[in-house]
């Protein structure tokens, strides 16, 4: 990876910009703590030059100006650390004791205090900021009482060094610590386009890496494989159905075909003519009934349907359909019973529902040997409400009970009856379509199919 | 009958011409919905048959426009195979009947025809029914033929009522199942026709004229009397 890519990343970025954020912050704290540490300091020299101000207006209402020129001499002498400064000006402004050359030129403010830049008598070091006050004595007398803020300064520049270093610190870290996080973020996010390219070049088997924190990517990318497990059992299923339409639909049409064929070729009648063309139709609308349930299968496998679900009463399903085929039922000597119970509500697709129950009924009395018995039940369980068909008839074998409900799988035994081999996938679809259990149970003899639908919510 | 037919698939449409020439309507053509639109408000027509997909202007919207101008002829809606069959969508849109491709050519004709009529006996709030000799009396439930009553159970009833509604014309098996037992589904085996053998043994078995016809590669008709 280039490194101006690498710059470009969103983490970086925002890394950045925290550092941004955090070096103004952090600026404007030591800006405010070297402001209010110089404010405290002053105030502390103007403590001391108070005190001390007021021991020298004691000592020259005792003994008078030479009194408090004296004591002023003997505290500079005594000064240890060297940052007294006075002033005693006669009134012909002649200095009569002091350590500072003159009179500072700036004008004091009204309550005496001035703040000036002045070289001290006696002193080698260079000219220091000091603090002090101006006290007006009777007769003339001038009198300056102050410091030198030394310390105002040393704490400043403490201050500013430890900013310039913490800041510097910060920035170095914080940078490499953007490189390192945006590296490694790019790295991942990399693996994931990497993922993704694979599969748009055909490789539907490929997946994202999980890095095994359950992080955020983590998460991401644990969707995104659940999303491809999905479209990878989609595409599946879409090509065994398109497989089987070419298959189950080229024998059909084959058939069509080479009886128009037939027709035309021998020197037939019309009257063959026309039995073959009726053929023909018949030998067509097979085919559109093909069509249709495979469509109808589409249909609710996409769920194009749940905006038509509406509350139904499936006993009311139960008995349409029962008295639907109860004739036929009669035609096989038949016992086609119907045992449901009152007021039962599930949310579904009504026509959906019906040709799912018709389509399981047309099976028993397909395969239900004459005198035997089905019966269509509705019954309330638990929360929910089963939707059963039972017959009498040879059932289906363990080995085969998930395969029945595979698109046009039919079972040997039933390869020269009529049908497509659709009816129990529209079944399974369509129970999937109303988050139903569809179980192919033994009736003994016979089978027991069960569709057990759930309690009905408000949410639909 | 003088149908209107709106279809982009130009085979399609010519075949179908043809085929509801042959039956004796007049048929007027239109490629596109825009075309089809200006035909239908020219006006002339009993029944509109228009295609949903169709370039220019949808189908529906078609129909929709018509509606709103307050064009009330029956419209027969036609849907790709491919398209979710909303039934709903174009019957709400105004259709007043809905039919998926691919369909059977006869129950295109069975179902225009139906809708032709139905125009004519709307208005009419019949209390009784009558095909040669057999009577229905629609407020006390009763069938009689030559003035013998017959013992039908309710959807029987419903059955011969439809067929009498439609006397003289062809209904589908499709048709039955959605206006006798109001489901629309596919029926896959032979059960609309056991129903009616069970209502032929009621209604024609001891009378010398068999009412209940069966119309070959379409579906039934009760005979009418002229």
């Amino acid at each position: 990876m280039r490194p101006s890519e690498l710059l470009r990343t969103t983490s970086f970025r925002l890394a950045v910009s925290y550092l941004a954020v955090f070096i103004v912050s952090s600026a404007a704290v030591a800006a405010f703590v070297s402001w209010s540490a110089a404010l405290l300091i002053e105030h502390q020299v103007q403590d001391v030059v108070d005190l001390e101000a007021g021991g020298l207006s004691d000592r020259y209402r005792e003994h008078g100006v030479s009194g408090l020129a004296e004591m002023i001499s003997e505290r500079l002498r005594q000064d240890s650390d060297r940052r007294s400064v006075y002033l005693l000006l006669g009134p012909d402004g002649i200095r009569l004791a002091g350590n500072l050359y003159g009179w500072p030129s700036r004008q004091a403010e009204a309550d005496g205090w001035v703040k000036f830049t002045a070289e001290r008598i006696g002193d080698r070091l260079p000219a220091a900021e000091v603090m002090a006050r101006a006290y007006s004595l009777p007769e003339g007398y001038d009198l300056m009482v102050g410091r030198v803020l030394i310390d105002a300064k040393r704490v400043d520049k403490a201050i500013n060094r430890a900013l310039v270093w913490g800041l510097g610190f910060t920035i170095i870290l914080g940078m490499l610590g953007a490189f390192i996080s945006a590296r490694q973020l790019v790295q991942r996010v990399d693996s994931m386009s990497k993922t993704a390219h694979s599969i748009i070049s055909g490789d539907m088997k490929s997946r994202m890496e999980l890095s095994g924190s359950r992080d955020e990517f983590d998460r991401l990318a644990q969707s995104f494989n659940e999303m491809m497990d999905e479209i990878e059992r989609l595409v599946e299923s879409i090509r065994t159905v398109t497989d089987n339409i070419a298959h189950d639909l080229r024998t059909p049409l084959t058939r069509l075909r080479s009886r128009i064929d037939v027709a035309l070729l021998e020197d037939t009648g019309a009257k063959e003519l026309r039995e073959a063309m009726e053929a023909a139709i018949q030998d067509a609308d097979r085919l559109l009934g093909t069509f249709n349930a495979v469509l109808a299968i589409s249909q609710a496998e996409s769920g194009a349907r749940l905006n038509r679900f509406e509350v139904l009463d499936p006993s009311v399903l139960a008995q349409d359909v029962a008295e639907l085929y109860e004739p036929l039922a009669q035609e096989k000597n038949q016992v086609l019973s119907v045992r449901v119970e009152k007021a039962l509500k599930i949310s579904g697709d009504r026509h959906l529902l019906f040709q799912t129950l018709a389509n399981v009924v047309d099976n028993s009395v397909k395969y239900t040997p004459c005198g035997g018995h089905i019966e269509i039940s509705a019954v309330k369980s638990g929360d929910g409400v089963v939707v059963a068909v039972a017959d009498s008839g040879p059932g289906i074998p363990h080995s085969e009970r998930e395969r029945v409900l595979e698109r046009f799988v039919r079972l040997d035994a039933t390869r020269t009856s009529p049908g497509n081999g659709l009816g129990l996938s529209l079944v399974r679809a369509v129970a999937d379509l109303h988050g139903a259990d569809l179980s192919l149970e033994d009736n003994d003899p016979g089978l027991r199919l069960s569709l057990t639908f759930p309690k009905l919510t408000n949410a639909r | 009958m003088r149908i209107l037919l709106i279809e982009d698939d130009l085979e399609a449409a010519a075949t179908m011409v043809r085929g509801l020439k042959e039956l004796g309507h007049s048929v007027e053509h239109a490629a596109t919905g825009t075309d089809g639109l200006a035909l239908a408000q020219r006006g002339g027509h009993d029944v509109w048959i228009v295609d949903r997909m169709l370039p220019g202007m949808d189908g529906l919207a078609v129909i929709g426009a018509l509606r709103a101008k307050g064009v009330r002829i029956p419209a027969l809606v036609l849907s790709a195979l491919g398209k979710v069959d909303d039934r709903v969508e174009g019957l709400k849109a105004g259709g007043d009947d809905y039919l998926v491709k691919p369909y059977a050519f006869a129950e295109l004709v069975a179902r225009i025809e139906a809708l032709g009529r139905r125009l004519g006996t709307e208005a009419a709030q019949e209390t009784k029914l009558k095909a040669e000799d057999l009577e229905m009396d629609l407020l006390t439930r009763t069938v009689t033929r030559g003035g013998k009553d017959l013992d039908l159970q309710p959807r029987e009833f419903r059955l011969l009522e439809y067929l009498m509604r439609n006397a003289g014309q062809v209904v589908t098996r499709t048709m039955l199942l959605e206006n006798v037992w109001e489901y629309h589904f596919d029926p896959q085996t032979n059960l609309i026709d056991v129903h009616i053998s069970r209502l032929r043994q009621k209604v024609d078995k001891d009378f010398k004229v068999s009412l209940i016809q069966t119309v070959r590669g379409s579906g039934y008709m009760l005979r009418a009397s002229v």
